[in-house]
């Protein structure tokens, strides 16, 4: 049996891997995975299904009047959003609870010491794989459903404004829905308590502060919401709107932006001081 | 070169490990005893930089594992058999830890050939068997090819087969110059496998130094003898450090004299003895006279 590969090698290696053997070896972990895989189609089947059910019901549920860009890209969007920010977020919060479930959490970081290094990969990789599962989900929910709403003369083209920036915007709200599961998984090292508080942090929470009497605490809520941030996202603005009203609601796509990313960073942040206090 | 110096964990008011210090050098098996719950566990995971020390130092190679700028070139680990995610097969499960290193496919092959896994690498974790588990742990382990290998309790669930072939594979690793670390409970896997013997007990350490020295130092050798007419002989051998302790069969056991005073005394009174051995101590009995008595032995034994 032969044990080395350079027989009586003594060299202590002086050289620290790159991050980006960090980020392959994220990417191996993520991609062999089945849950994991499964999460991305799944991304991928109800949005391009949910817009695709929209658009063969456009005739029966009334098709609208006028021609709005807005609301053809809401149909093309919103079922991408809605279900894939849950699903993203789980994905993210499977990513890094997996290996505290699994136990594969000490090979982990014995390969890899800083763990601050670990996280970084884990969020970029889940972050980069939601966000173009959620590209491709959103152009091919746009394609499918341009033929369908041509009939009505509602059809958008890439070209029509604010068109493209909401697709990307969907996008980069999934890839961002994700790496705040990173960080809540993180934080809570259990899947299920993460699968928990990103179902109530996308969904619930902006439900339920929509109940909440109308005043100055419950609008200033309503607009910090992660599931609106998503909304404002993946909305053509009207022209001339504001960036953010508190009194209105009105989340501009830049301010949505920079609230979902604040989600997102706020939680990496807390879970990378729980990471580097705590044991493995 | 594994150094440990006044390492100490502690949760909340327990104490885990209790200010230990040991050095674990290269070119011989050592091993780690102790009960479970002695802190055996708690202190390789505190070298492998996964528990923050409340106190002290674990270093490798002189430096802190948390330095070590490429750790896997430098210490392999298997420290919990069941640590691979059982949906993933077990070529993808070594190939991601091996792509922290840029280690290659050819590389994780194998490594996976070594351990004996080459038929099932592309099957999923979740069918393995503890032994296979165990197997796949020590493929991740030796995948930078090492000079320190730290082994916490291999032998679990490892058939005869395998358990033959680990200490056969300790012995090889140990004589190419590296530093071998094993932890076990198991006293029997100690005796065949380790060189030197670190004992731990409660989270202090009771016993370091060459095996044979650890077990000579908290043990006697004891004179067994046979003979129809016990009670003449126990009267013959009589003297005041002389311990007698008489078992079943006409067997006498004696302490404190060796065999050839046990015969000259037998001669003198004209006893016939049909059996005369001399039983050198055993590890356990060494283990129990060392955590029976840990205040005692609580010092350095052997080649400090």
């Amino acid at each position: 049996m032969v044990v080395t590969a350079q027989r009586g090698r003594m060299d202590a290696p002086t050289v620290r891997p790159a991050f980006v053997h960090v980020l392959h070896s994220e990417w191996i972990k993520f991609f062999s995975l089945p849950s994991i895989v499964l999460g991305l189609a799944g991304i991928i089947l109800f949005g391009v299904g949910g817009s695709l059910f929209l658009g063969v019901t456009l005739e029966s549920s009334g098709v609208p009047s006028e021609f709005s860009a807005e609301r053809t890209m809401a149909d093309v969007t919103v079922s991408a959003v809605v279900i894939g920010q849950i699903i993203a977020g789980v994905i993210g919060v499977l990513v890094i609870g997996t290996e505290y479930t699994s136990g594969s959490v000490q090979p982990t970081f014995v390969a890899v010491p800083d763990r601050l290094r670990v996280l970084s990969a884990k969020a970029i990789v889940a972050g980069v794989a939601c966000a173009i599962a959620g590209a491709f989900t959103v152009f091919t929910a746009w394609a499918v459903n341009t033929p369908i709403y041509a009939q009505f003369g509602l059809d958008v083209q890439l070209t029509t404004p604010g068109v493209l920036q909401v697709l990307a915007g969907s996008a980069l709200y999934l890839g961002l829905c994700s790496m705040f599961g990173v960080g809540v998984g993180t934080l809570v090292r259990s899947t299920t308590a993460g699968s928990i508080i990103v179902f109530l942090a996308t969904l619930v929470f902006p439900i339920a502060v929509s109940l909440l009497p109308f005043g100055i605490v419950s609008r200033f809520l309503r607009i910090i919401q992660l599931g609106n941030a998503g909304d404002a996202m993946s909305r053509i603005n009207e022209v001339g709107a504001p960036f953010l009203d508190v009194w209105t609601g009105h989340i501009s796509f830049g301010a949505g932006s920079l609230i979902a990313v604040t989600w997102a960073a706020l939680a990496l942040i807390a879970g990378a001081v729980v990471l580097q206090a705590k044991d493995v | 070169m594994i150094q440990v110096r006044s390492l100490t964990k502690r949760y909340g008011a327990k104490v885990a490990v209790d200010c230990i210090d040991f050095t674990v050098k290269p070119g011989v098996v050592t091993g780690f005893l102790g009960p479970n719950g002695a802190g055996k566990s708690t202190t390789l995971r505190m070298i492998m930089g996964l528990d923050r020390p409340t106190a002290g130092t674990a270093e490798v190679n002189g430096h802190s594992y948390l330095n070590l700028l490429a750790p896997m070139r430098e210490v392999g680990a298997l420290l919990d058999a069941r640590s691979a995610n059982k949906r993933r097969t077990a070529y993808k499960h070594v190939l991601a830890i091996a792509a922290t290193h840029g280690i290659g496919a050819a590389r994780v092959r194998e490594v996976l050939g070594m351990v004996g896994l080459d038929s099932v690498a592309d099957k999923r974790v979740g069918g393995f068997s503890l032994g296979m588990n165990q197997r796949l742990g020590l493929a991740a382990a030796l995948l930078g090819d090492p000079q320190t290998i730290i082994l916490d309790e291999p032998v679990n669930g490892l058939d005869p087969d395998g358990i033959l072939w680990i200490r056969g594979l300790l012995r090889q690793l140990a004589s190419e110059g590296r530093t071998v670390l094993l932890s076990s409970h198991l006293m029997s896997e100690m005796e065949q496998s380790a060189d030197q013997l670190i004992v731990i007990g409660k989270g202090s350490i009771l016993a370091d130094g060459p095996l044979r020295e650890v077990v000579a130092s908290v043990t006697r050798p004891v004179v067994r003898v046979r003979t129809r007419d016990s009670a003449r002989l126990v009267q013959a051998v009589a003297g005041t450090a002389v311990t007698v302790t008489t078992e079943a069969d006409d067997t006498l056991e004696i302490v404190n004299l060796d065999a050839e005073g046990v015969a000259q005394a037998a001669a003198k009174a004209g006893v016939v003895l049909t059996e005369i051995v001399t039983v050198e101590g055993s590890l356990e009995d060494a283990y129990l006279a060392l955590t029976a008595e840990k205040t005692e032995f609580s010092g350095k034994v052997g080649a400090q």
